[in-house]
């Protein structure tokens, strides 16, 4: 592609092409002003190229949910949010896609190791213009494709000027367009806290990306960007949003700020903490900034770099997936992660998950009777979710419960019934802790749609050799039984 | 106490309809073997008795959902009778007798063998409605935007909601092509229309193959290679609704 080639090419030394386009703070129109030589030929560039080279250098991003806020339409505006999010499609690796999730611009002033987008990788750059983008919104958001736009970028001239480029979409998009979709903006490390401030009051919920999960594997792999430099935002949003909601309580109509709060996302297994540091970093992230979510990325081998695993490191997909459960049992099932996992159990176990781990391991404390028990030891049985919990609790009010209702009710009996007492059943009696394992393998791994995990994936080793094609799911789960046998 | 009698009921399928025959089934203190609408009578060895629609007897009926089983109730029975599945009015019906019984905590015995089931058949509208709010694909067509669906239940009027809401200054229209049913809103007014042929659309407009192209690459840009999954995809996004997605459809 002989035009990003040229864009690359003035930035192979890591320096912007043209010094004075680093205007001053980076604020005011001035930093809208000409276009460097890179920026040109990405502008210049047909849309549809841009979309799809931005929308491929925002991939790894996960975090594509549109939860969070409820906002009705208005006459003479377009669109509404709708809290539990909704998701318009899926990708061929089954993820949600429920926002134009694209960069403004791939082009980047740093070079953090794990990522397409830096300034020492070869690949073709491109950037939106502000106007473009918003009207592409625009359109794909009248046809339903999408609930919103998800904005981050790669640090083009400076954060700041970064920045301003996003902000200056969100205002064309809130104010001419008069758009009340959803919008999820990530703002860019070192930027100045009063471009913060400015983007919280357009966007619905902010992003900074913490990336990896220790400040030694940060100075390893993103040496542009400090931790100081992460959390620093992240408090700033935190606090600013809190300032917000009081505001909020005195004068209604106060501009709300970030009103779906803010998240970050973390790459699991470019480095090398265990999944207990990694997940007591989730939990103290959740209290001290009080973010809506913490998301996993399962590192994919982009750059061919010592410092990183081989380029042919399968992505570590079923750790992922354990994070994502664990992440559930802090956020709904009130369990802290010291109870999730231990200095002495760093990591999770690869056939069990957590919750079901730790049931195993305080069997001292089942059956419980789900006529009566509270409803914090009701969430805590394999086989009942945070409904069937909630269903449970009314339904006892209105009459007694037996295994029949429980199965309507939404129970998985298969694993609660080794947990609990009720109307007409006493409980399973003695068994051994192996028995009880053998029952509670997460059937997932099994089944077609997560055997790709073990394809993929194994933390014990056992499942599949390096290229050989799973095990069929029998003899996987004679191997499952067998490792955990010997566990117990 | 209503007893089980081997009767069949037959009636046009409305809402108003159904309500028609839970007055007569009140009325007989019966429940009946089936209830069959119209459109899908069955052969079967049971006398078949029509129930006429009745305004005023639905109506009666209706209000003392609100009066005697609550709003819950009314709003469960109201939102399960969008259901598509065979034995609805059955299962709508012997959970009315139930309800009749208990008063307004009936809907909240959620393990009950007569409740349990109604709830299902909500959870089932529910769950594809809110699907359909993010997989609808609308074309602009002369000016307007038209989608295409063909969903498993009756999930028309919960759409209604949402896109008025969503596209306050929009004309739109969405054809259900499995139920034969049209919501057409134009100036914010909507109505629904049932049809007897397909309908004609006009054509898109020049501009609308551009933004398909541009969310089909969209949408292939994003998959990630080293974790593609299509059996979670098809769990997520069963197959059934690809063929009204723009971006999926080439892939059936
Ligand atoms: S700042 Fe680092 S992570 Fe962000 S786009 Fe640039 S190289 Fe990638």
């Amino acid at each position: 592609m002989a035009i990003s080639q040229n864009g690359r090419a003035a930035w192979r030394d890591g320096k912007p092409p043209a010094a004075q386009f680093i205007c001053g703070s980076g604020r005011g129109p001035a930093a809208f002003a000409p276009l460097s030589g890179a920026e040109r030929t990405g502008v210049f560039m047909d849309l549809m190229e841009k979309l799809t080279i931005l929308a491929d250098s925002a991939k790894y991003d996960v975090a594509c949910t549109s939860s969070g806020v409820d906002r009705g339409g208005a006459p003479g505006a377009l669109g509404s949010c709708h809290a539990p999010g909704i998701c318009h499609t899926f990708t061929a690796d089954g993820r949600c896609l429920s926002l134009l999730k694209v960069l403004m611009t791939n082009i980047c002033a740093y070079d953090c190791r794990y990522c397409i987008n830096r300034r020492s990788e070869d690949r073709p750059r491109a950037a939106f213009t502000p106007e473009e983008l918003a009207e592409l919104t625009i359109q794909f958001y009248r046809r339903n494709y999408i609930e919103g736009l998800f904005l981050s970028s790669a640090v083009l001239v400076s954060p700041d000027y970064t920045m301003e480029r996003m902000i200056r979409v969100l205002e064309l998009l809130r104010g001419p367009h008069r758009f009340r979709g959803y919008i999820h903006a990530k703002t860019i490390p070192g930027a100045d806290p009063a471009l913060v401030r400015r983007i919280g009051l357009l966007a619905d919920r902010l992003s900074v990306n913490i990336e990896l999960p220790s400040e030694a594997s940060l100075q390893l792999l993103a040496p542009d960007k400090q931790r100081a430099g992460i959390l620093r935002p992240m408090g700033l949003i935190a606090r600013t949003a809190a300032e917000n909601r009081r505001e909020l309580a005195v004068y209604r109509h106060a501009p709300a700020f970030a009103p779906a709060g803010q998240s970050t996302q973390m790459i699991v297994g470019a480095s090398p903490e265990s999944d207990y540091q990694i997940l007591q970093l989730t939990e103290g992230l959740y209290q001290k900034y009080s973010l809506k979510r913490v998301f996993f990325s399962a590192y994919i081998p982009v750059c061919q770099d010592e410092r990183l695993p081989a380029l042919d490191t399968k992505p570590p997909l079923l750790r992922e997936h354990r994070l994502y459960q664990a992440d559930w049992l802090l956020r709904y099932y009130q369990f802290s992660a010291g109870e999730i996992l231990s200095p002495e159990a760093p990591n999770f176990d690869p056939w069990l998950d957590p919750k079901c781990n730790w049931a195993l391991h305080h069997l001292d404390q089942f059956p419980v009777d789900v006529e009566r028990c509270s409803y914090e030891m009701l969430l805590r049985v394999p086989g009942i979710g945070p409904k069937s919990a909630r269903r449970i609790r009314t339904a006892r009010r209105h009459g007694r419960l037996g295994l029949e209702d429980l199965r309507r009710i939404g129970v998985v009996l298969r694993r609660a019934r080794y947990f609990i007492l009720c109307r007409g059943y006493a409980g399973p009696g003695r068994l051994s802790r192996v028995t009880v394992a053998r029952a509670l393998l997460d059937p997932g791994l099994f089944e077609a749609g997560v055997q790709q995990l073990s394809l993929f994936d194994d933390p014990a080793g056992r499942l599949t050799g390096p290229d050989s094609p799973a095990l069929p799911a029998a003899a996987a789960g004679e191997e499952a039984a067998a490792w955990l046998a010997q566990r117990m | 106490m209503a007893c089980a009698a081997d009767v069949v009921y037959q009636y046009d399928g409305s809402f108003e309809g159904f309500l028609s025959c839970v007055f007569e089934s009140f009325l007989r203190k019966e429940i009946p073997f089936a209830l069959y609408p119209d459109r899908a009578v069955r052969p079967t060895l049971f006398p078949v008795r029509v129930i006429p629609t009745n305004p005023a007897r639905a109506a009666r009926v209706f209000d003392s959902f609100e009066k005697k089983l609550g709003t819950r109730t009314r709003d469960l029975v109201t939102r399960a009778f969008l259901n598509d599945s065979p034995d609805k009015e059955l299962i709508l019906l012997r959970f009315l007798h139930f309800a009749y019984g208990q008063g307004p905590r009936a809907p909240w015995m959620q393990g009950h063998e007569r409740v349990a089931p109604v709830l299902e058949l909500e959870k089932a509208v529910n769950g594809e409605a809110h699907l359909l709010t993010g997989f609808v694909r609308f074309e602009q067509r002369g000016g307007a935007l038209g989608a295409v669906i063909q969903p498993r239940h009756f999930v028309l009027p919960l759409l209604r909601r949402h896109f008025c809401n969503r596209y306050p200054g929009e004309d739109f229209v969405i054809w259900d092509k499995n139920h034969q049913a049209v919501l057409a809103v134009r100036q914010g007014r909507a109505e629904y229309l049932e049809l007897a042929a397909n309908p004609d659309l006009p054509p898109p407009d020049p501009e609308e193959a551009r933004f398909q192209a541009m969310w089909q690459s969209f949408y292939d840009a994003l998959a990630i290679p080293a974790r593609l999954n299509p059996t979670l995809r098809r769990t997520h996004c069963p197959k059934r609704y690809w063929a009204c997605m723009t971006e999926l459809r080439d892939q059936l």
